[in-house]
């Protein structure tokens, strides 16, 4: 038994709000970049700040995020580099044709920030529900897509976009404050997977809210004597696929935890970077099932992809693996 | 008949031989070649021997659709060279003389309104124009984006409506009534200005008497769709079409007594 030797991830600390987190980082962008313009269709809390500093630098779209997305395009065509934000579920399903045809196909540097994706918006239901924005923002050409795992890791992956003008990006933030992660989570490019814990037995891959929930799951893990590796996985397009089969090693098992639908998801794209023969692969995500009025974590424990669902996942699959030897 | 008249007579010569070669969007594409003609000659800073100057005035299609017009518009003016045949049916990127790509309906005032306010932004002293259908006003994407534009006061920023009063489905008051047009567009907080829209000296100086306000103007410029071929002329059936070989002599012969 090992879990003496492994603390819980769990701190004291109180969960922290991405949107509170990077409100500075884009008021200091905008004094660093004099191109930087923000836009909000009901995205207002991100840019208090930059309204603070310089009102000419925030344009309120209203709630409109088909023109929101249309005028981030012209403005980008005029040399302008525009960071867009509006509710998750809205601006992606809303505008889905302005952000293929305006930005993506001309390849434009805007980088859209959803607030709310996956099941952040818990008990207010389907209509503020976006399980499926990675799906469609992975189909676009040429997005980049990032789903971070809390208030730090939204900072580095923001930072990191700041100072990369190649194309256009979708960036998944939490509607709703997140646990605090370990240091690990947020250090180091975002653009790779990020070793949280090391562990031979099985390596727990999690994107966004689920990395709260791999590290749960190997806590629990641990006291059944399995020892899992947990890396979080921020960028899911272009997925790095050389790095997930180097972390993956010669370990027997991987199991990807996303709260998401699963194409264009982590699941599919582990399971392609790893190939055959390789690992088993588990995808745990999310599917079309109705959900419940329920917070957020009970609606991660109704698709499967709480800590529980994650520890279950792994049992199930040794006790299989062990009756068939 | 002024050289411009010649110009837009030449461009409809072109899209009629484009016609014969394959089914294209025939009657869109005629409704707005003088609305084109008029602003590219009489409108537009522009500086023909450098396409790409970086203060031009810019023009987006919105109502992609009539591609072709623009395509042979453009070829008249010596900024397209290419075989017309060989481009989208839509405008796209990468096109000389194309500043967006275009043809899904109710992008282009939004993306124009952002080239405005970026225009203004960067501290230039640039217009933008966009040319929307007027069938392509039943996308609601138009009005948010005529709602912000009033909003942020964008005096850079001229929408013509190409009003032949067709869209696919047949005549627009009959599909989803527009009317009263320029009353939305007033109420959404435009200044509103009408027009012959196959008289390019009206056309020209009804946008030029639209710019002198403040605010966004836009300019409804009535039109005939398929304008210049007889069989076509308010006949939404030549929304999309190819012209066989009798047809291409009518239209050409119609087009060759109007010189």
């Amino acid at each position: 038994m090992t879990t003496t030797s492994i603390p819980p991830h769990h701190t004291s600390v109180a969960p922290q709000s991405m949107r509170a987190a990077l409100a500075p980082v884009l008021a200091a962008a905008v004094d660093d970049d004099s191109s930087l313009i923000a836009l909000g269709a009901d995205g207002r809390a991100l840019f208090n700040q930059v309204l603070e500093r310089d009102p000419r630098r925030y344009v309120d779209a209203g709630i409109a995020e088909a023109n929101l997305v249309g005028v981030a395009a012209g403005l980008a065509r005029a040399g302008l580099r525009p960071v867009a934000a509006a509710m998750a579920p809205f601006l992606v399903r809303r505008a889905y044709e302005q952000i293929r045809l305006d930005v993506c196909v001309p390849g434009l540097p805007v980088v859209l920030l959803g607030v709310g994706g996956g099941f952040g918006y818990g008990p207010l239901g389907p209509t503020h529900h976006a399980p499926d924005d990675i799906t469609l923002m992975s189909a676009m050409p040429g997005m980049r897509v990032y789903c971070p795992a809390d208030a730090a890791d939204a900072v580095s992956v923001v930072r990191t976009l700041l100072a990369d003008t190649s194309g256009p990006a979708y960036v998944r933030l939490s509607a709703r404050p997140d646990p605090v992660l370990p240091t690990a989570a947020s250090e180091g490019d975002p653009r790779g997977p990020r070793l949280l814990r090391d562990g031979d037995d099985v390596l727990v891959l999690a994107t966004g809210r689920c990395v709260a929930e791999a590290l749960d799951a190997a806590d629990g893990l641990a006291a059944d004597g399995v020892v899992a590796a947990v890396a979080s996985v921020t960028t899911l397009r272009p997925f790095p696929a050389t790095a997930i089969r180097e972390l993956a090693g010669r370990r027997p098992l991987v199991v990807t935890a996303a709260e998401s639908l699963a194409p264009g998801g982590l699941g599919p794209a582990t399971a392609e970077a790893l190939g055959r023969p390789g690992p088993a692969v588990i995808s745990l995500h999310t599917d079309h099932r109705y959900p419940p009025v329920a917070a957020h974590q009970d609606l991660l424990r109704f698709y499967g992809v709480d800590g529980q669902g994650i520890r279950s996942a792994v049992l199930s699959y040794r006790h299989r693996k062990t009756r068939e030897a | 008949m002024s050289n411009v008249d010649e110009l837009a007579r030449r461009a409809r010569l072109r899209v009629v031989e484009l016609a014969a070669r394959k089914a294209i969007h025939l009657g869109p594409a005629l409704s707005l070649i003088d609305v084109l003609a008029a602003l590219y000659t009489r409108i537009l800073r522009r500086d023909p021997a450098r396409p790409d100057w970086p203060d031009r005035d810019l023009l987006v299609l919105s109502k992609g659709h009539g591609a072709y017009g623009l395509y042979a518009v453009l070829a008249e003016l010596g900024v397209l060279t290419t075989d017309l045949n060989e481009l989208p049916g839509h405008p796209s990127d990468g096109i000389p003389g194309i500043e967006a790509a275009t043809g899904a309906l109710g992008h282009g005032l939004s993306l124009a309104s952002g080239l405005a306010l970026g225009a203004r932004l960067a501290g230039k002293d640039r217009r933008v124009y966009v040319i929307t259908g007027d069938g392509e006003l039943d996308e609601g994407s138009n009005w948010e984006a005529a709602q912000f534009a009033a909003h942020h006061r964008l005096g850079n920023l001229v929408a013509v409506v190409d009003r032949n009063r067709l869209q696919q489905e047949g005549d627009t008051e009959e599909v989803c009534a527009l009317e009263p047009l320029a009353d939305k567009w007033r109420a959404f907080g435009w200044r509103v200005g009408e027009s012959d829209g196959h008289d390019i000296t009206a056309i020209a100086d009804a946008v030029t008497a639209l710019e002198a306000g403040d605010g966004p103007a836009v300019l409804i410029a009535h039109t005939t769709k398929g304008r210049g071929v007889p069989f076509a002329e308010g006949d939404p059936a030549w929304h999309m079409g190819e012209l066989d070989a009798a047809q291409r002599r009518i239209a050409v012969a119609a087009l060759t007594a109007s010189a």
